[in-house]
Parts: C-alpha cells; structure tokens; sequence
C-alpha cells in the first residue's frame, strides 16, 4: 500500500506551546482513518497541517509525495486536490448553492461554467439536494449544508478528503444523513482522514483510528484492535465516557 | 424680533450680472456635489486598499496602512486642509508650483486642495470600516476558501471582500454622507460651494435667515437622497437567508 499521506514526526508549536509532538502516523489511498481524542488535544491542528491550512515546525508531511512543508511547494495546487469539511459548513453565504459548487472549479482548476456546472450539481444529485441548486446556504438547515459543504469538496475531483468534526454542530437528527453520505464515500474507496466522535461511524467504517492526547498520538491501530481493547489508560477513559452517551 | 422675512428674495437679482440668487445657491450645489462625489471616489478605492492592508498577514503593509489611518484620523481636517491648500503646493517641483498657483483659476486649485484633503481623510475612515468588516467574518471562511485552493487575493476577491463590503453599507452610508457635510470646509479656503453661497447671499440680501433655511432644506433633502439611494443599493445586494435580510 502506498500511503496517501504520510505524516513524519510532525511537531508544532504556538509560541511556547506546544500543539504537536513527534506525530507520526499515514493514510493508505483508499484508507478510512479515524481520529478522536480530548477536546485540545490537537486534533484540528494536525488535519490543518496536512493541508497547510496551519504551519508546522518540525517534521515532514507528504501527500501524495509532495512534501507541504516545503517552501517550494506550490500550497493552492497542494489544497485543491486535498478536499476539506469543516464543522461550521463553511459555505460562502453570499453565494448561491450552485454557486458555491463552482466557484473553485472555475477560478481554481479553470474549468468552464457548463463543465463547473455539470459535475457540480452531479454531487449535489449525489447528496440528495439537486432541487436545492439555486437556493442560498442560509436557506439551508445544518444538515443540508454540510451536505452542500462535501459535494462542493468532492467537485473539485480530490484525491483524498479531510474532515474536521462534520457533524458536531448538528442537531442529532440531522447527524446521519451526513453520516451515510460520509460512508457511501469510503465505500466507493475515497481516502478519508476524520475527526469525529461519532464511535459508530468509526466502528462501521473505519479502517484505522488514531487517538490523541495533549498533542501526542498515543493510539494508532487498526479499528478491530482500537474497540477491543485500547492500551492506553486515557482512550480507555475517553472511549467509555463517549460510549456512555 | 423685527425681521423682514422675504421669501422672494431667491428670484431676485444679485447685481452681478443677469444672475438671481438662486443661480448662487444652484451653482454652490454643483461644486458640493463634485467635490464630494470625487472625494468619495478617492475615498472608496484607496480606503478599501487600506483597509485590506490592515488585515493581511504582512507586517509591514498592514503597519503601513495602520500609520496612514492614525495620522489621518487625529489631525483635524480643518489643519489637513490649509495644510494641502497653503503648504504642500511649496513642496511642489518648481514647475508644478507655477501651474498651481499662477495657471490654474483659483476655484480649480482649492478645489484640487479640497478633493485631495477630504479624499484622503476619509479614506483613513473607510479603512477601518472595511477592515472591521472582514475581521467580523468568521476565520472559518477564509480556511474554507484557501481549503479549496484559492489564492490570497483570490480569497479576498471572492469571498471576504463581498461579505465584508454587505456588513458595512449601513456605517458606510453614514461616511458618504459625512463627505457631503465635510465638504462645506472648503469654504475657507474660497471655493464658492453651497455653504460659501449661503453666507455671500446672506451678505449681499441681508435676508440672512432665509439664506440659511434654503441652504438647511439643501443639505437636507441631499442628504435624504443619498440615504434612499444606499438603502436602495443594500436591499439590491441583500442575500436570501443571511441573518440581517429580511424577507425573502
Ligand atoms: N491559534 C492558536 N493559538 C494558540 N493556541 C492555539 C491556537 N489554536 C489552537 N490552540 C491550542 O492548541 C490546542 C489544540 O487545539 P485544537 O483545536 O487542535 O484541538 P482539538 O483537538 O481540535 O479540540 P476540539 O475537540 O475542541 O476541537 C488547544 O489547547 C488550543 O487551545
Ligand atoms: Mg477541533
């Protein structure tokens, strides 16, 4: 297996303090990673540095070969193949769904507005909100925006997607119906790295989970060995308080 | 109080050449509205620049942009005036000094001073409004849109600058409105505007009162327009959905 993203000895810092320490773990193309941990624990941070969205400090991160800690490296290119979503949606408010969905495609990846428009409302059939297509993201309910949030990242053809905790500002019942479109992608073999606290979403999908603390990865095993029995004292006290719920 | 009110005294001549008061009033109008109308211009594009400065990650452009607005903002504009009008000139290359002050009639040249002293002042004003507009939006969407692959300027360009400039119409529209009351300053150094009108009727009629109303129904129903029309502008670029618009 080639890994799609390779984090090595990652280490940051904010000032004095320090975010990050000596994470190293890789996602395998097609893999499903994943990562839950404390809140603080770096979680954000981490997912952020693989796209360059945060710098780092020490270590090297590849994707897909391409180091993003390299000042040479040309980051826009590097991002617009790494798809993210965020927990606040993040769709641009001014812009109407459909705009939304093209907007990158045209001015990032310079494709025209017919094929922008195309492929665009193809993922917005995909997550179900075709009808939606010239509606305003405030129009929206959470659920259907974060909806909205994946299809306009999948538009731009990435090869592998970033979730940081898609679903927690959700209200319960709008939780899986993001939930499925998420599984439905690693199905169809998208490279996934999520941070999320939904334990069922990680147990039925997952391939590997990673667990943070303080900044350290202190679990990273396969799924079947993380619910069995976690080594660690802290993802032991952390699964159970999560599974209470 | 026995004071004549005569409010005929609009239509009556002023003794220099064929003009009635009116024409002073309608003539002073004229140059309100160009000196504001291009100050407001000046004002828009370099306070925007600034203010974009302001929120960039650079040190030095953001530095620069936040000592443009700390000087502009804390000299009185009175002071910024005389000093474009009476002490930049000098600083002028010599030929520039001649066609400023010898060439060019001298309404023109205060009103080169006027523009450029109240276009650079408010620019410092608008600056800071479009600079609390952008850092009012959420870091979220800027992470979104470099997320995404777009470049910094392509970041402002599609998504911060047209959420930003939507937050600030209603402070803005109160900065538009100030450039129009700002520009009877130019009264003082001899531009014949609306208020320099009003005080040449008030002297030539002696009908000091009514001078002084026409000039307040003036500034008033201008001032009302320019609301109207921001009100307009807002309801035009209003988005469905977003907490602020209502309707829809
Ligand atoms: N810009 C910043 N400056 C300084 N410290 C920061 C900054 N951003 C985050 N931190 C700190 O870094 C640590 C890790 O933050 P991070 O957001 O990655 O945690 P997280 O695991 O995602 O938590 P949560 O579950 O609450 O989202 C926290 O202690 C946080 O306070
Ligand atoms: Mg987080």
């Amino acid at each position: 297996m080639t890994a799609m993203i390779q984090l090595s000895n990652v280490s940051k810092w904010y000032g004095d303090f320090q975010v990050l320490t000596d994470c190293t773990t890789q996602v395998a193309k097609g893999e499903v990673v994943v990562v839950c941990g404390p809140s603080g624990s770096g979680k954000s941070t981490l997912i952020k540095c693989v796209n360059a969205l945060e710098p780092f400090q020490k270590g090297t991160i590849l994707v897909d070969g391409v180091s993003v800690g390299d000042p040479k490296t040309d980051l826009p290119k590097l991002r617009s193949r790494v798809g993210m979503v965020f927990q606040h949606f993040e769709l641009f408010p001014h812009l109407s769904i459909t705009d939304n969905l093209t907007i990158a495609q045209m001015k990032v990846l310079g494709r025209s507005r017919e094929e922008a428009n195309d492929k665009g409302l193809k993922y917005l059939d995909r997550v179900g909100l075709k009808a939606h297509a010239a509606k305003f993201p405030g129009q929206l309910s959470g659920g259907q925006q974060q909806r909205v949030a994946i299809a306009r990242a999948l538009a731009m053809d990435p090869i592998a997607m970033l979730f940081d905790e898609p679903t927690s500002a959700l209200d319960p019942e709008m939780i899986n119906e993001v939930l499925d479109v998420m599984t439905g992608l690693a199905h169809e073999g998208m490279t996934m790295m999520c941070v999320t606290h939904e334990m069922g979403f990680a147990r039925r999908v997952a391939d590997r989970v990673i667990f943070m603390d303080r900044g350290h990865i202190v679990e990273d095993c396969a799924k079947e060995e993380f619910f069995g029995a976690p080594r660690g004292e802290r993802a032991q006290q952390f699964l159970s308080k999560i599974l209470q719920h | 109080m026995n004071y004549h009110w005569d409010w005929g005294v609009f239509f009556k001549s002023t003794g220099i050449g064929h003009e009635i008061y009116l024409d002073w009033f309608i003539t002073g109008l004229g140059w309100t509205v160009a000196v504001a109308m291009v100050a407001w211009v000046i004002a828009l594009i370099l306070g925007s620049v600034l203010g974009v400065m302001r929120t960039l990650p650079n040190k030095t452009l953001s530095g620069v942009a936040g000592g443009y607005v700390a000087l502009f903002r804390n000299v009185p504009l009175l002071v910024q005036l005389f000093l474009w009008y009476f002490l930049v000139p000098d600083f002028l290359p010599e030929s520039l000094q001649v066609w400023f002050k010898q060439d060019l009639k001298p309404a023109t040249s205060a009103y080169i001073s006027v523009v450029v002293c109240l276009g650079l002042f408010t620019a410092a004003r608008v600056c800071e409004q479009v600079r609390t507009g952008i850092e009012a939006l959420p870091k979220g969407q800027s992470n979104a849109a470099y997320a995404m692959g777009f470049t910094l300027p392509q970041v402002y360009r599609h998504v911060l600058l047209p959420q930003a400039f939507r937050i600030i119409i209603p402070p803005m529209t109160s900065e538009f409105l100030n450039v129009f009351k700002n520009s009877s300053v130019a009264s003082l150094i001899g531009l014949m505007e609306l208020l320099a009108q009003t005080k040449q009727t008030a002297e030539f009629s002696a009908n000091l009162f009514e001078a002084f109303t026409l000039a307040t129904v003036i500034y008033f129903v201008l001032n009302m327009s320019l609301m109207k029309l921001m009100g307009w502008v807002e309801n035009r670029v209003r988005v469905p959905g977003l907490i602020g618009s209502t309707g829809k």
